[in-house]
C-alpha cells in the first residue's frame, strides 16, 4: 500500500521536528516534518525565480542601493507592458520583467496546487483542499491572464508592487464605472463578509463548547455527542436554524468559494461584456439617480 | 424538536433566572423567546416596519422612485445643520434617527439573547462576544463617529444601493481608502478569514466519513505537516478563526473612526515615511 510506504518514510523524517513553546495551550506546537517532493521543488524553484526577477527589476529602479530599496519599497512597481505592445513579449524594462515574473508566479501556483493534491491523496484524504484552492487560482487567472488575453493587452493586468496593486484595484474599479455597481462584485463581497461571519460563528461556537468536546469534528461527524448537541441547540434557539457538524463545513467551503468565483466573473465581464457598471445599474433601475441620465 | 433536544430543554428549565436572563423561558416552535427575544422582536419589527414604510411609500413621492423598488430606496440622515440635536421633523431625518435607534436596541438585545441562551446551555460566551465585535462596528459608524464630528449627517443613509454610494464616496473623501493602513489590515484579515474558512471547511470535508478507511485527525495533521510544515490542530484552528474574524471587524472600526476626526488625507498620512529620521544617516533628506 502506498499509504503504508509513505508512513514509514514519515517516521524516518520526524528527526527534523521542532516545537514552538509559546503556542502551548493555544494551538499545536509541532513544526515539521515538511515534505519537499518533485512538485514542491518545482514550486520553490519557480517562486525563487519570480522573486529574483522582481528583485532585479526593483534593483534597477533604485540603482541597486539597498537603503534606497528599503525606503522606496512601498512604491517600487514592475509595470506590465504598455497597451501598444498588446500581447507581445516586451523589452525587459518596458514590461518584460513583469511578464517573466508573472509567468513564474503562475507556474508556482499551478505546481503548488498539484503538490497539495498529491499530499492530500498520499495522506488518505479527499482532494478538497486543492479543489478549494483552485477557486482562488481561478480568480488569479481571471485577473492576470484570462481578462488581459480577452481584451488583447497585458496592460490590463495588475503591476507587481505594494502600492501598484492597490492603485490597479482602484483604477480598474473606476475605469469600468465603479465596481460598487458590479453585481458580481456585490455577490463576491457578500461571500467575503459572509465568510467572515460564518468563520466567527463557527469559531465562536466550537470555542464555547470546547469543554464538551465539539472540537473533535471528524469524530463528531461520525457520531455527534454533547458538544455538537449544545452547539446545534445554541443556533436553533437563537435563529431557528442549525447546521450539523458536517454541513457547517459545506457552508464554509461554499461561501469561501463563492467569494473567489463571483469575483473572477466580475473581473472577466468588465469591458468585453459590460463597459460601465454604473450605467448597467442605472438601466437595471437600482440607482437613486434620475433615470433619464443613464440612457446609453 | 431535535431527537436529543428534550433533555437540554429540561436542563435549561433548571438554570435559575438572574436579572434579565432566564426570564420568559418559553420556546415558540424551534425558537427560544426569553426577555431579550421580546425586546429584539418588538424593536426589530418596529425598525424594519418604519424602514419599509419610508422606502416604499414616502421616499417614492420625493424621488420619483417606482413603488416597491426597495433596492434604490433610502432614509437620509439629518442634514448637517441639525447637528447632534434630536429632530422630530420627518423631512429632516427624524426617521433615520428612529430606525438607527431601533436597530441599535435590536442588535444589543440579540447579543443579550445569545448570552441568555449560552447560559441555559452551559457553554462559553464566545458567540455573543464575536457578535459584540460587529455590533461595535455599527455603533462606531452610525453613533460614535457622528458624535465625535458633531453631526448626525456623518452617518450612512439606510438603503441598499445608497449605502454603497456612501461607502464609495467616503473612501474618496479622505483622498483614497486604499492608502488607509487600517483599511489595508482590515481587508487583509477579511481575505485571511475567507482563506482560513476555505481551508478549514475543505480539510474537514476531505477527512469526514472515512473512518472505515482508518482516516483520523492524524491524517489531517500529517497532510498539513507535509505541505505547509505546520498543523495548527483542532482547537487552534477555531481560535485562529475567531480572532481573524473579530480582528477584521475591529480594524475596520479604526479605519472609519480615524477618518475625518484625526486624518483628513490618507495619502498625506504617509509623508512621515519619506522624512523619517532613520534615513538621514544615509544621505537622504
Amino acid at each position: 500500500m502506498a499509504t503504508e510506504v509513505y508512513r514509514e518514510s514519515f517516521e524516518r523524517r520526524t528527526k527534523t521536528v521542532r516545537y514552538i513553546r509559546f503556542l502551548e495551550g493555544l494551538a499545536d506546537t509541532q513544526v515539521g516534518p515538511i515534505y519537499l517532493g518533485m512538485w514542491g521543488a518545482l514550486a520553490l524553484f519557480s517562486y525563487l525565480l519570480c522573486v529574483f526577477i522582481t528583485a532585479i527589476g526593483f534593483g534597477e529602479q533604485v540603482g541597486y542601493n539597498p537603503i534606497r530599496f528599503l525606503r522606496e519599497l512601498p512604491v517600487l512597481t514592475l509595470y506590465p507592458p504598455p497597451p501598444s505592445q498588446g500581447l507581445r513579449m516586451a523589452p525587459l524594462q518596458e514590461g518584460g520583467y513583469w511578464q517573466l515574473a508573472t509567468l513564474f508566479l503562475s507556474l508556482t501556483l499551478v505546481f503548488w496546487t498539484i503538490r497539495i493534491w498529491t499530499r492530500a491523496v498520499a495522506n488518505g484524504l479527499r482532494p478538497m483542499v486543492p479543489i478549494a484552492f483552485s477557486a482562488a487560482l481561478f480568480l488569479y487567472a481571471a485577473i492576470y491572464i484570462i481578462h488581459p488575453i480577452w481584451v488583447n493587452s497585458w496592460n490590463e493586468a495588475p503591476p507587481h508592487g505594494l502600492r501598484g496593486i492597490l492603485l490597479w484595484t482602484n483604477h480598474f474599479s473606476v475605469k469600468y464605472g465603479n465596481f460598487y455597481y458590479n453585481p458580481f462584485h456585490m455577490l463576491s463581497i457578500y461571500g467575503l463578509l459572509g465568510s467572515t461571519l460564518i468563520l466567527a460563528m463557527h469559531g465562536g461556537t466550537i470555542l464555547a463548547t470546547l469543554a464538551y468536546g465539539a472540537h473533535r469534528e471528524i469524530d463528531e461527524i461520525e457520531k455527534s455527542d454533547e458538544g455538537t448537541h449544545r452547539s446545534q441547540l445554541l443556533w436553533r434557539w437563537v435563529m431557528g436554524f442549525n447546521a450539523t457538524a458536517y454541513s457547517i463545513h459545506q457552508w464554509a467551503l461554499g461561501f469561501a468559494t463563492l467569494t473567489a468565483v463571483a469575483g473572477a466573473l466580475g473581473v472577466l465581464f468588465s469591458g468585453p461584456v459590460e463597459p460601465n457598471w454604473y450605467l448597467w445599474a442605472c438601466r437595471a433601475g437600482i440607482t437613486p439617480a434620475v433615470q433619464a441620465a443613464c440612457a446609453p | 424538536m431535535l431527537s436529543f433536544e428534550a433533555k437540554y430543554r429540561q436542563e435549561a428549565m433548571e438554570v435559575p433566572a438572574r436579572a434579565s436572563f432566564g426570564l420568559l423561558k418559553i420556546w415558540i416552535g424551534r425558537f427560544y423567546l426569553g426577555f431579550w427575544g421580546v425586546v429584539a422582536l418588538v424593536f426589530g419589527v418596529l425598525g424594519s416596519g418604519v424602514w419599509f414604510w419610508q422606502v416604499l411609500f414616502v421616499d417614492p413621492n420625493r424621488t420619483n422612485n417606482p413603488l416597491l423598488n426597495f433596492i434604490r430606496g433610502q432614509i437620509y440622515p439629518p442634514p448637517p445643520e441639525v447637528g447632534l440635536s434630536i429632530t422630530f421633523d420627518g423631512s429632516k431625518g427624524f426617521w433615520w434617527l428612529f430606525v438607527v435607534f431601533c436597530a441599535t436596541v435590536t442588535f444589543f438585545a440579540w447579543m443579550m439573547r445569545q448570552i441568555d441562551i449560552s447560559r441555559l446551555l452551559k457553554i462559553g460566551y464566545q458567540v455573543p462576544i464575536a457578535f459584540g465585535a460587529v455590533l461595535s462596528s455599527w455603533v462606531t459608524i452610525q453613533i460614535l463617529r457622528p458624535i465625535l464630528l458633531g453631526k448626525w449627517s456623518e452617518g450612512f443613509p439606510l438603503g441598499v444601493i445608497p449605502h454603497l454610494d456612501w461607502l464609495s464616496a467616503f473612501g474618496y473623501r479622505y483622498y483614497n481608502f486604499f492608502y488607509n493602513p487600517f483599511h489595508a489590515i482590515g481587508i487583509t484579515l477579511l481575505f485571511g478569514s475567507a482563506f482560513v474558512l476555505s481551508l478549514h471547511g475543505a480539510t474537514i470535508l476531505s477527512a469526514a466519513r472515512k473512518k472505515s478507511e482508518g482516516v483520523t485527525e492524524e491524517n489531517v495533521n500529517r497532510f498539513y505537516w507535509d505541505f505547509f510544515g505546520y498543523s495548527i490542530g483542532e482547537v487552534g484552528i477555531h481560535r485562529l478563526a475567531f480572532w481573524a474574524a473579530v480582528l477584521s471587524v475591529l480594524m475596520s472600526n479604526l479605519c472609519f473612526v480615524l477618518s475625518g476626526t484625526v486624518v483628513q488625507d490618507w495619502s498625506g498620512f504617509w509623508n512621515f515615511w519619506d522624512y523619517a529620521p532613520w534615513w538621514k544617516g544615509f544621505g537622504f533628506n
